[in-house]
């Protein structure tokens, strides 16, 4: 996703200067994709020289509000109707290093994955905690619910991996 | 305040040959107020553990104290596990031939609480876990997760002070076992101390403790958070 994909989808609601935009940005995937304000300008910018978004007035502060275009809201559409591919995801580093331990020599893997299996466990505490006391909207408790599902994910590779370490012993 | 204190607890079934050591000498204290979960694979000795910590299994060597009882020196344990402990069995252990809230309502009966009175705090805690529709229904006429809530309910009715719960979200979809977690998490903020047995990461994470077994032993725990934490 770009960033550009965000605001779009934040314009759908109405109109909007790019300080809200950020705002709203960091309200709803719960501050994890912190933005300045430069960027959401400079995206504003582009997305204007592509069509997708228009500005219009500026408010009694001098900020110009930008509101969607007709290729805008197709774009937008666009993006939502497509399915995400996990090929450009960033190498994960966890995987390497697991990996690694059980390639390399003199490495205690099943200590390696012990100390990373209590520390996952850790920040999954943390992200319970956190949407357990979220009085934020529903937005943000997704994104919770996202991190909470990846660090289970891992979790449970951790314990497979370890299951099969053992086994293969 | 520590409500359960398991020291050097060993458990071995059978002997000979066929001994099974399922317990190798686990020390674990759950505090008032506090959510300890035990996660392990399968055979590792989690509800042998749960079974030992709430008086239903004996030790075949270390202490068990509940509210500073040590279990070997009790003589009612019976009396002692209805009034103070609640269980969610993985099982169930439901009574075919009761209804939902006659479930529920059974320990608080055998504890000489009325009939009215058992029935209206069983249709409250239903009530409270979001199961109240199903308070008439036989067992055979529920939904595995339905079951499952049903249980949760016969746990928790009365005033019990300890839980101890093993695998109780199994056959539930995450929002549910999430709600279940919530109101496991609620109980603790009112005082009561839960133990509670899970393989789900997602459910292991509410409690306050992660407490990790392995072959019989425990293997790591991440520390109790700052009583500020909570
Ligand atoms: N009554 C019994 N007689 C003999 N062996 C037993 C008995 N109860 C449990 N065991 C053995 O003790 C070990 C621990 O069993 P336990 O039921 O505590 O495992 P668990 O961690 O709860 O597993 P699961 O995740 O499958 O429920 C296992 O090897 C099991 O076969
Ligand atoms: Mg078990």
């Amino acid at each position: 996703m770009s960033i550009r994909h965000g605001l779009l989808a934040l314009l759908s609601r109405g109109p909007r200067h790019g300080y809200q935009l950020r705002v709203d940005f960091e309200a709803s995937t719960g501050a994890t994709w912190p933005l300045n304000v430069g960027q959401v300008y400079t995206t504003l910018a582009r997305m204007e020289r592509d069509g997708l978004v228009e500005p219009g007035e500026s408010d009694d502060q001098g900020r110009v509000v930008y509101a969607l275009t007709e290729a805008g809201r197709a774009e937008m559409e666009r993006w939502f109707t497509t399915p995400v591919v996990p090929s450009d995801r960033p190498r994960d580093e966890l995987v390497i290093k697991l990996a690694m331990a059980v390639a390399a020599e003199e490495v205690d893997v099943a200590e390696v994955i012990r100390r990373q299996r209590t520390a996952t466990m850790r920040t999954l505490q943390q992200l319970t905690r956190a949407k357990r006391d979220s009085t934020q909207g529903r937005a943000r408790l997704l994104v919770l619910d996202s991190m909470i599902f990846q660090a289970e994910a891992e979790q449970r590779w951790l314990d497979h991996c370890e299951a099969v370490l053992k086994e293969a012993r | 305040m520590t409500v359960v204190a398991l020291a050097g607890v060993t458990r071995v079934h059978g002997d000979g040959e066929a001994a099974v050591h399922a317990l190798k000498g686990v020390s674990l204290q759950v505090g008032e107020g506090e959510l300890v979960a035990v996660m392990g694979p399968s055979g590792s000795g989690k509800s042998t553990l749960l079974n030992i910590a709430g008086g239903l299994d004996r030790p075949t060597s270390g202490t068990v104290h509940v509210d500073g009882r040590d279990l070997a020196t009790v003589r009612d344990l019976a009396a002692l596990r209805r009034r103070s402990v609640g269980f969610v069995f993985q099982d169930l252990n439901l009574i075919t031939s009761l209804t939902a809230v006659e479930n529920v309502m059974l320990p608080r009966e055998l504890d000489g609480v009325r009939s009215r009175r058992a029935r209206d705090e069983a249709m409250a805690v239903l009530t409270e876990i979001g199961a109240a529709a199903l308070a008439g229904r036989f067992p055979d006429e529920l939904s595995g997760g339905q079951r499952q809530q049903v249980a949760i309910a016969r746990a928790l009715v009365g005033e019990r002070r300890l839980l101890l719960a093993d695998e109780p979200t199994g056959a539930l979809d995450t929002l549910a076992g999430d709600e279940i977690l919530r109101l496991l998490a609620a109980r603790c903020a009112a005082g009561a101390s839960v133990l509670l047995v899970t393989h789900e990461p997602r459910y292991a994470a509410w409690a306050d403790r992660v407490v990790f077994l392995r072959d019989g032993l425990v293997a790591d725990a991440t520390d109790a958070p700052m009583a500020s934490a909570r």
